[in-house]
């Protein structure tokens, strides 16, 4: 094997950004989603009728500006791990804060589609549309907070000086957990807010 | 440091085509359309919108097969088997 080959072969053979633990979390949170999903698709197939006309009382731009808002904070965090990897460390603190900005528009815009939600009467046990959308979108709204309260603690430790080029593993744990968050809204957003 | 420029700029890519994937999405959703078509295609911009964002956001691309199958089975199984709980609704 030529070193050639040797470096291709290392490059394949990479693990997965950050620290290994977040990835059992992250894979645990995605097997969970994925069941509330497929819960969600076939209760409303016992019912298409009530699915569709709760969901079209549904506030769609909040939800698309959600999903604008949460891709968008993931690309600021790209850049976030491309800086620090450039052994920029201040630079990265920025896109970090520039993300939990994105992150903060989520949470608002989400907090104000709940506010009118119940305003409006609406509830858990309104109906089963509204059960799986509140505790659907409820459960995904705490893993933002989380994920916010995650960047902020990465946001001050490369503000701090804590990571550099040689040493970013906890800058790319906090991006891989935030993106995973994201990732989910993707397929939340459709599912819930769309599909008919 | 050109490779992780370059990686900025692929970055940037990526996220105009996410962002013009979700205002597809939206006009759909906005325009009340629905039906297996419809269905299948917003199934699909969710799958793409995934994909994109593990491969090229989440880094996955540099890593090892193994983890890229998973990932790829994740999203392909749960966009799948969403469009059939769909079918099952439309007998």
């Amino acid at each position: 094997m030529t070193s050639a080959e040797l470096t291709l072969d290392r490059t394949r053979g990479n693990a997965l950004p950050g620290d290994f633990a977040i990835w059992i979390f992250i894979f645990a949170e995605l097997g969970v989603f994925a069941l509330l999903f497929l819960a969600y698709a076939f209760t409303r197939a016992g019912d298409v009728e009530l699915f569709n006309a709760s969901q079209s009382l549904l506030d769609r731009r909040s939800g698309a500006v959600n999903t604008l808002a949460l891709i968008t904070s993931s690309y600021f965090v790209v850049q976030a791990v491309a800086a620090i990897k450039r052994d920029r460390a201040a630079v990265c603190s920025r896109w970090l804060i520039a993300a939990l900005g994105m992150g903060t528009v989520f949470i608002v815009v989400k907090s104000a589609e709940f506010y009118a939600k119940f305003s409006e009467g609406v509830g858990l046990d309104t109906n089963t549309f509204y059960m799986f959308y509140l505790s659907l979108t409820f459960f995904h709204y705490m893993h933002v907070w989380m994920g916010m309260v995650i960047l902020s603690v990465v946001a001050w430790k490369a503000a701090q000086g804590h990571y550099h080029a040689g040493a970013h593993t906890g800058v790319e744990t906090g991006a891989s957990y935030w993106h995973m968050v994201d990732l989910v809204w993707l397929i939340l957003f459709p599912l819930v807010y769309v599909i008919r | 440091m050109n490779t992780t420029t370059n990686h900025s700029t692929a970055a940037t890519r990526i996220w105009l085509v996410l962002v013009a994937l979700t205002v597809l999405t939206w006009a759909v959703g906005e325009s009340h359309l629905g039906g297996p078509v419809i269905v299948t295609v917003v199934l699909a911009t969710a799958f793409v919108k995934g994909q994109l964002v593990v491969e090229a956001f989440m880094g996955l691309r540099q890593v090892r097969a193994l983890w890229r199958i998973i990932m790829f089975a994740y999203l392909l199984l749960v966009c799948a088997l969403i469009g059939l709980g769909y079918a099952v609704g439309l007998q």
